[in-house]
C-alpha cells in the first residue's frame, strides 16, 4: 500500500508536470501576442517590443521554459499581465468558488440521481419509466447556455426570487448549482439506472430474496452496493471536470470561478495566468482522481490496488 | 435414508398436509420470440422428511418448476396457474404468501454458488442477515455467534476468522456450505436445492450430497431436489418425476424409475450415467404412487 501511494503520486506528479510543459509549448504556439492585448491600443511597434522584453517574450522558447521552470521549483509562477499580481495567487482567490459550486452541483446530482436512478431501474420499462427516461434525455440534450438562461428568466426575472449573478449570499449558489445538475442529473441517472437493472437481475439478488430478505433491502443495500464501484467512478470524473470550471455557466451567472478566469487569461494571452490556472485545476483533477482509486478497495473487496491498477 | 419423522410434526394437520404440494402447475414464460410454456401441468408433492427429485434435461423446465414454486422467477416475465400449496398457503393465488413463506418454511440451495452471494459483503454479514430476519429480535453478536455454530455445522474450518471474509475467498465447494448454512438459517421445513452439485468437482459434489443427507436425517427436512444427474437422483431420492419439455413422462420410487425404467427417454438418461454398480436397498419402503406423468 504505501509503495503503491508512492508510486500513484510519482505518477500524478509527473503527469501535472507534462501537462504543464505542453500548455507552455501550445500557449507560444498558438497565434497572438501578449504585448499587443497588454499594450494600450496606439501602442507602437517600439512599445511593444519593450514589452515583450519585460516579459521576457523575446528569449528562446527553451530558455524562457528553463527559467519557467527554475522558478516553478521555487512556487513562483510568474505575474500575470492583466492581474499585476502573482498569477498562483490570482487562480488560487477564485478556487474556492469553483470547489464550492463543484461540490454543490455533485451533492445536488448524487441526491437526485442516485434515488431516481434507482427507481427507473426498479420500474424498468414501466410507462412512467419511459416519461422519466425521456426527461433525463431532454435535461442531457439541453446546452447550459439554455438551461441556465431559462432558470435566469423564471427564477430571477419573471419570480425574482434568487439572485441572477455573482457570489454574495448562498442563495446565488442555487441557480448556478441547478443548471449544472441538470446536464449532470441525466447523465449520472442513466449511469445508475444501468447499473441497478443488472445489479438487480444477478443471481445473488435472486437468492437473498429467497432467504426472504425485502425487496427495499435488496435494493439499496445488496444492488447499489454492488453498483457501487462504477457510481465512484462517474460521479468522480464529473466532479473532477468541474473543478476546472464551468466556463459557460460561470460566464451566464457571473460567477467568480476559475471557468470565466481561464477564458480571460486566453483572451489576454496572459500565459503565466494560464499556466497557473492548469497547475491549479490539473493537481486537484488528479487528486480527485487518486481519491477515487484508493476508494475502490473499499467498494469492492476484490479489488486489490497495485495489482492491476 | 429418509423416513417420515412424525416426531417433528407436532399437530395432526402438519402430518397430513404435505410441506409442498403442486398441482396441475403450469408456467409461461415470455421471451423474446413469444411464450413458451416451459411447464405444462405437473403435480407433485413433497412430504416431511423425504427427497423428491425432478431430473431432466437443460430445458426441460425442471428449475424453471423450482424457481416458480418459490415464485422467484422474474415477475411480469411468468404467468404461473394451477396452484402450489407451501405449509397450506397458494403461492399461486398469493403473492404475499410466497414472501411469507421464503425465509421461514422454505429456503432455497441455488445452482452457481460462486455467484449466489454478494460479492461486496462478508459472508457473515449476509449469515447473519438471514439469522436475523428469521429471529428479528437477535443481536449482531447473537447472529454471529450462531452464524458460526452454522457454519461449523456445515463444515466450514475455523468459522470465527472466516465470519469476516468475502464470497471470493472461499472455493465453489466452501461457498455451497457456506450458502446450505445460510438456508438453514432460516430452520426451514422444506429445502429447494436447484442442481446444487452442478457447478462443483465430482469429488466435492459427493460431499455436498452427503452433507444434505446427513442434515435431513437429523432433521427431517423436506427436499425438491432439481438435477440432471440421475446419479445424484438415486442416491438422494424418494421419488423421482422424470421432466422433458415441461412435462412429466415417468415418476415413481426411486428405485423403479432406476431399476425398472419404463420410458425410452429415461433410458437415455440411464445410458448417460456411469454404472456404479447395483442399487444399494436401504429398506426404504414408501414409494406412494404419483397418479400423472404419463407421456403425451
Amino acid at each position: 500500500m504505501p509503495t503503491y501511494l508512492a508510486r500513484r503520486i510519482g505518477q500524478s506528479v509527473l503527469t501535472v508536470f507534462l501537462t504543464l510543459t505542453t500548455v507552455f509549448l501550445l500557449v507560444r504556439l498558438a497565434p497572438g501576442d501578449p504585448a499587443s492585448a497588454y499594450a494600450a491600443p496606439n501602442a507602437t511597434s517600439a512599445d511593444l517590443a519593450r514589452i515583450r522584453e519585460q516579459f521576457g517574450l523575446d528569449d528562446p522558447l527553451i530558455v524562457q521554459y528553463g527559467l519557467f521552470l527554475r522558478d516553478l521549483f521555487t512556487g513562483d509562477l510568474g505575474t500575470s499581465y492583466s492581474f499585476h499580481s502573482p498569477a498562483l495567487d490570482v487562480v488560487l482567490d477564485r478556487i474556492p468558488y469553483t470547489v464550492t459550486l463543484a461540490v454543490s452541483a455533485i451533492a445536488v446530482t448524487t441526491l437526485v440521481a442516485v434515488p431516481l436512478g434507482v427507481w427507473m431501474a426498479r420500474r424498468a420499462d414501466t410507462r412512467r419509466e419511459l416519461g422519466a427516461n425521456v426527461l433525463t434525455i431532454a435535461g442531457q440534450s439541453m446546452p447550459d447556455f439554455w438551461t441556465g438562461v431559462m432558470l435566469l428568466t423564471v427564477f430571477a426575472v419573471v419570480l425574482p426570487v434568487l439572485p441572477a449573478s455573482g457570489f454574495t449570499s448562498w442563495s446565488g449558489l442555487v441557480l448556478p448549482t441547478a443548471t449544472v445538475a441538470v446536464l449532470q442529473l441525466a447523465l449520472v441517472s442513466r449511469l445508475v439506472r444501468r447499473e441497478m437493472t443488472t445489479a438487480l437481475a444477478s443471481s445473488y439478488i435472486t437468492v437473498a430474496r429467497s432467504r426472504g430478505v425485502r425487496e427495499s433491502a435488496l435494493t439499496w443495500r445488496y444492488a447499489l452496493a454492488n453498483s457501487a464501484v462504477p457510481l465512484v467512478t462517474a460521479l468522480g470524473t464529473r466532479f473532477a471536470a468541474l473543478l476546472n470550471g464551468v466556463v459557460v455557466v460561470e460566464v451566464v451567472f457571473g460567477w467568480p470561478g476559475v471557468g470565466s478566469l481561464v477564458v480571460r487569461a486566453l483572451e489576454t494571452r496572459d500565459y503565466p495566468l494560464i499556466q497557473a490556472t492548469v497547475l491549479v485545476t490539473a493537481t486537484l483533477a488528479i487528486l480527485v482522481q487518486l481519491l477515487v482509486d484508493l476508494a475502490y478497495p473499499l467498494l469492492d473487496p476484490r479489488v486489490r490496488l497495485g495489482k492491476a491498477a | 435414508m429418509a423416513e417420515v419423522t412424525t416426531t417433528a410434526a407436532n399437530t395432526p394437520t402438519a402430518e397430513s398436509t404435505p410441506l409442498l404440494d403442486a398441482t396441475d402447475l403450469q408456467i409461461e414464460l415470455i421471451t423474446a420470440h413469444g411464450v413458451v410454456r416451459a411447464v405444462d401441468g405437473v403435480s407433485f408433492t413433497v412430504r416431511r422428511g423425504e427427497t423428491v427429485t425432478l431430473i431432466g434435461e437443460s430445458g426441460s423446465g425442471k428449475s424453471t418448476t423450482a424457481m416458480g414454486v418459490l415464485r422467484l422467477l422474474p415477475e411480469g416475465l411468468a404467468v404461473m396457474s394451477g396452484s402450489v400449496r407451501i405449509a397450506g398457503r397458494d403461492v399461486v393465488a398469493d403473492p404475499g404468501a410466497a414472501r411469507a413463506v421464503r425465509g421461514r418454511t422454505v429456503s432455497l440451495i441455488p445452482q452457481d454458488p460462486m455467484t449466489a452471494l454478494s460479492p461486496v459483503h462478508t459472508i457473515g454479514r449476509q449469515l447473519g442477515d438471514a439469522l436475523r430476519l428469521r429471529h428479528p429480535g437477535m443481536s449482531r453478536t447473537q447472529a454471529r455467534d450462531k452464524g458460526v455454530e452454522l457454519l461449523a455445522q456445515v463444515r466450514i474450518p475455523q468459522p470465527r476468522t472466516r465470519w469476516k471474509a468475502y464470497p471470493h475467498q472461499f472455493s465453489g465447494g466452501m461457498l455451497q456450505r457456506i450458502l446450505i448454512a445460510t438456508a438453514l438459517a432460516a430452520e426451514p421445513e422444506l429445502l429447494v436445492a436447484d442442481e446444487p452439485t452442478s457447478a462443483l468437482d465430482a469429488t466435492v459434489q459427493a460431499s455436498v450430497l452427503d452433507l444434505l443427507m446427513e442434515l435431513q436425517e437429523r432433521t427431517g427436512i423436506g427436499m425438491l431436489m432439481i438435477t440432471h444427474d440421475l446419479g445424484v437422483a438415486r442416491l438422494v431420492s424418494d421419488r423421482i418425476h422424470v421432466m422433458k419439455d415441461g412435462r412429466f413422462v415417468e415418476s415413481g420410487s426411486a428405485e423403479d424409475i432406476v431399476e425398472r425404467p419404463a420410458e425410452p427417454y429415461t433410458r437415455e438418461l440411464l445410458a448417460a450415467v456411469p454404472r456404479l454398480g447395483a442399487w444399494d436397498e436401504d429398506g426404504d419402503e414408501r414409494t406412494e404412487p404419483v397418479a400423472q406423468g404419463a407421456a403425451p
